[in-house]
């Protein structure tokens, strides 16, 4: 391989060699001695340490490909070690021993300046599949960084910060900022200078004038040396962004107080170049982080304290205001993007179709999702690449196209919360009680089915929640309570679909009334030990109420099992948080969309399947030593469900079997599955009414290569094959 | 005069880079191959002004290292640059308690390590 390296570094890469060449042999020997004395915390750290210091040299001699690979095994090492991850040896030792190996024979490559040879490629595309697969699915966010490219990911000094030497020619004119600085107490104390914060900013620019704030400074006699009063006022001239001048306050920022506004004479500029954007549907803050007067951090961070401000006063001031009030961008162009926002609202003009015909629109989208799969792997197998980049570039498109489309069916959730303040009105007032109802995020949107499905369930717990929640005015009173009681509905966006809240200031849940009640019921064992949750989720147990006297209002004990259904059959979920005399929360998570799931596609005998990604746990291997019936997973029993008997199809003789841990809330159980082939986007297709009832399917897909799959019911796995364990082995469930 | 900086890490061609580099641009480099060499270069220098330190390293760890460094009356003001990975959040919290306020991800460009050692200490 021909790597271009500096002749000053050619020693370092010596070293380099012989480093990562005594870190493998040491790896080695501890793999090796897996089997006869087992792996120690310490041996684990030393496995992931070699990884890790690898890697760190590999980045800096630029070799990204060998960082890629270190980057893969550092993050299984990782987990292991902080126990997001189980250690199979079986399976871990050789695939770590093959990992070692194959570093070993890049390093020898690179030493040789050999080009690297097909097979070596083919194995290094093997070992990377094998290190993501026995990588437990891991919540969104949390993924791995996309492959590398020539920069490192996510470095904290973004290669910008690197200032243009000053002879360069500029390519615009340095624009002029003031920048307000107010070094924190404790700044030499963090062992940093004020001063080379300076000189590193003169670096960047020009410092046009520059004050000295004193008005900090205690008398003498109370003059802490150690701490630090000073801060500036400083007119600067540069062709610096306002993202990368903050950048160098990077190491301070938690501590000093900085705002960097761009000086009042250009404001009639960037009103200029809010005018000047794009005719389309932008948020207020997104505006003025297109025209560079507000960082995306400040955004966060103005959108954090708006939020904060919401949950701690329950009073709701504008971003703008925000904005101003912490001198983050000057007011007039706060008023200039309003301005320019509500132009383009008044510029959207609505139209009216049939939604019939947008649910035919949408099918056919997903027909074509489908359709392109199939194409791109087709185009894969044909090995051309010009055929696959066309392809790959189809593809985006139709996934945008599926994007638009999917957009077209969300409403506001306001139209369905309409419905709550006369029916919280007509409550109160049949009840006798003084209650309020408020509503935040009725702008959050969600698919107009969903939305259909969602208004009886929200109903009976806003009645539940006025019923049994809030208490009798005179009860608050003596509690110190404002003897309004309070119910806040709540809706927005979080990472992987749509929350929706109920929420009352109402006297809690009792859970030793819970908890007796179920155990009258027989819904659990006397001596089993119960966490807070999983006593409150008690009430969504079929026939559970612990109401002493049915009212009229929020039903007979019938209402929170059903509420609790209607939520699992739209893909939902549905937990509650209570604290005693301070009220309930109930939260509702739902599924940005119906109609297209991510799926993770097994084989059951000769069949393909689909299990819900957002239902997977974690993959592993069968053991085959294994009573029947369970499996010892981390000294819990899992409740296992042989899959190809349960549905009656012929298992392949011989074929390795694997198995995945779904779950639901707290319910968990393995199914014994053949092959995994991956993660695959799917499109939902309702069975027919024939076999609407089927046991255990759900749904059906057809996958990119033109074949039937059906969609595995999660729920109604969990529900059927769960509970016998519970009565099994009551004491170990908990 | 020039400015002193010491690096620490276990490897020792990260150490060899960092050094061309920072000398490249006019400090002058201490290296230790641990917390307890770290500390030891410490007591013995007459003065370092600035100390990059990794956080996984054997015998001490860049954690445990730093909160010494606090205890060394000449160095208790000295500023850190801690060398993490994308994936120690945990770590990060953990060494922002001990004090540590300058980070820089590994793997990086010599140039960016450059750029954070220029706005804690000019040449």
């Amino acid at each position: 391989m021909m790597i271009d390296i500096d002749p000053a570094l050619q020693g370092a890469m010596e070293t380099f060699f012989e480093e990562s060449r005594d870190l493998l042999q040491e790896m080695e020997q501890i793999l090796l001695g897996v089997e006869t004395h087992g792996l120690e915390a310490e041996q684990l750290n030393a496995l992931f340490r070699a990884a890790h210091t690898i890697k760190g040299s590999a980045g800096l001699f630029g070799l990204d490909p060998l960082v890629r690979f270190t980057h893969r095994l550092e993050n299984l090492l990782d987990r292991i070690r902080a126990g997001q991850q189980a250690f199979a040896a079986e399976q871990m030792v050789p695939l770590l021993l093959a990992c070692a190996d194959h570093l070993g024979a890049y390093l020898a490559m690179l030493q040789g300046a050999e080009p690297f040879q097909p097979d070596f490629l083919a194995e290094d595309v093997r070992l990377l599949e094998a290190l993501e697969a026995v990588q437990q699915p891991q919540p969104e966010g949390s993924r791995l960084p996309a492959p590398v490219s020539n920069r490192p990911a996510s470095p904290v000094v973004q290669p910008a910060d690197t200032p243009a030497p000053a002879d360069q020619p500029q390519a615009s004119q340095p624009a002029s900022w003031h920048i307000s600085l107010r070094f924190g107490v404790d700044t030499f104390r963090d062992g940093m200078d004020p001063l080379s914060f300076l000189q590193y900013l003169r670096q960047m620019g020009e410092i046009l004038g520059l004050v000295t704030l004193t008005d900090q400074l205690p008398k003498f006699a109370e003059l802490d040396p150690e701490s630090c009063y000073l801060g500036f006022e400083i007119a600067f001239a540069s062709t610096a962004s306002k993202a990368e001048l903050a950048a160098v306050f990077d190491f301070v920022k938690d501590s000093c107080t900085l705002h960097i506004l761009p000086s009042h004479d250009r404001l009639p500029e960037y009103l200029r170049m809010i005018e000047s954007l794009p005719e389309a549907d932008h948020k207020l803050g997104e505006i003025l982080v297109a025209v560079g007067s507000l960082t995306p951090e400040e955004l966060q961070q103005a959108l954090g304290q708006q939020r904060e401000e919401e949950d701690r006063s329950g009073q709701h001031h504008p971003l703008g205001e925000i904005l101003v009030a912490s001198q983050m961008v000057q007011e007039p162009l706060v008023q200039g993007a309003l301005a320019k926002q509500q132009q383009q609202r008044a510029q959207r003009q609505m139209l009216r179709i049939h939604a019939e015909e947008l649910d035919q629109l949408v099918d056919l989208v997903g027909e074509l999702v489908i359709a392109s799969a199939g194409n791109r792997l087709r185009a894969q197998e044909e090995e051309r690449e010009l055929r696959v980049e066309a392809a790959v570039q189809v593809a985006r498109l139709v996934e945008e196209i599926r994007d638009r489309a999917l957009h077209l069916r969300m409403i506001e959730v306001n139209e369905i919360y309409q419905r709550f303040p006369r029916v919280v009105r007509d409550t109160a007032k049949q009840l006798g009680k003084d209650i309020r109802l408020e509503i935040r995020g009725e702008q959050t949107e969600l698919d107009k089915s969903m939305a259909e499905k969602i208004v009886d369930p929200l109903m009976h717990l806003v009645r539940n929640a006025m019923d049994h929640g809030i208490e009798p005015a005179a009860t608050r009173q003596a509690t110190g309570k404002d003897p309004q009681g309070r119910i806040l509905l709540q809706a927005r966006h979080d990472a992987s679909g749509i929350l929706i809240e109920v929420q009352d200031d109402g006297a809690g849940l009792q859970r030793d009334k819970i908890l007796r009640k179920a155990i009258e019921k027989g819904l659990v064992q006397e001596d089993q030990k119960l966490s807070d949750a999983e006593v409150f989720a008690l009430i969504f147990a079929p026939g559970f109420s612990t109401a002493e006297k049915i009212s009229d209002i929020s039903g007979r004990g019938v209402g929170m099992d059903v509420v609790k259904q209607n939520i699992e059959s739209i893909r939902g979920s549905i937990d509650i948080e209570s604290q005693p005399g301070q009220g309930t929360t109930i939260r509702i998570r739902l599924p940005l969309t119906l109609s297209i799931i991510d799926g993770f596609v097994v084989r059951i005998g000769k069949g393909l399947f689909v299990i819900p990604s957002d239902a997977v746990e974690e993959c592993l291997e069968y053991p085959q030593v294994e009573a029947a019936g369970y499996l010892q997973l981390r000294g819990q029993p899992l409740p296992l469900l042989d899959l190809a008997a349960m549905f009656q199809v012929e298992q392949d003789a011989g074929s390795r079997r694997n198995v995945i841990v779904v779950g639901q809330g707290s319910e968990r159980i393995g199914v014994l599955v053949g092959a995994i082939l991956g993660n695959q986007q799917t499109v939902i297709k309702p069975l027919g009414r024939l076999f609407e009832s089927l046991p255990g399917i759900s749904a059906a897909t057809i996958l990119g290569n033109g074949e039937l799959a059906p969609i595995l019911d999660i729920a109604h796995l969990l529900q059927h094959h769960t509970r016998p364990s519970r009565t099994a082995q009551p004491t170990s469930s908990s | 005069m020039a400015k002193t900086i010491l690096i620490v890490d276990d490897s020792a061609s990260l150490r060899q880079v960092v050094r061309i580099a920072l000398e490249g641009a006019g400090y002058e480099v201490l290296e230790a191959g641990d917390g307890v060499q770290g500390l030891a270069q410490l007591q013995a220098a007459p003065r370092v002004h600035l100390i990059i330190s990794d956080v996984n390293m054997p015998n001490m760890d860049g954690i445990t290292f730093l909160k010494n460094i606090k205890q060394l009356p000449n160095y208790k003001f000295t500023p850190v640059i801690m060398l993490t990975t994308e994936s120690g959040d945990e770590m990060k919290q953990e060494g922002r308690a001990a004090g540590a306020k300058a980070w820089v991800v590994k793997p990086f460009q010599p140039q960016q390590l450059l750029a954070a050692v220029a706005k804690l200490v000019l040449p």
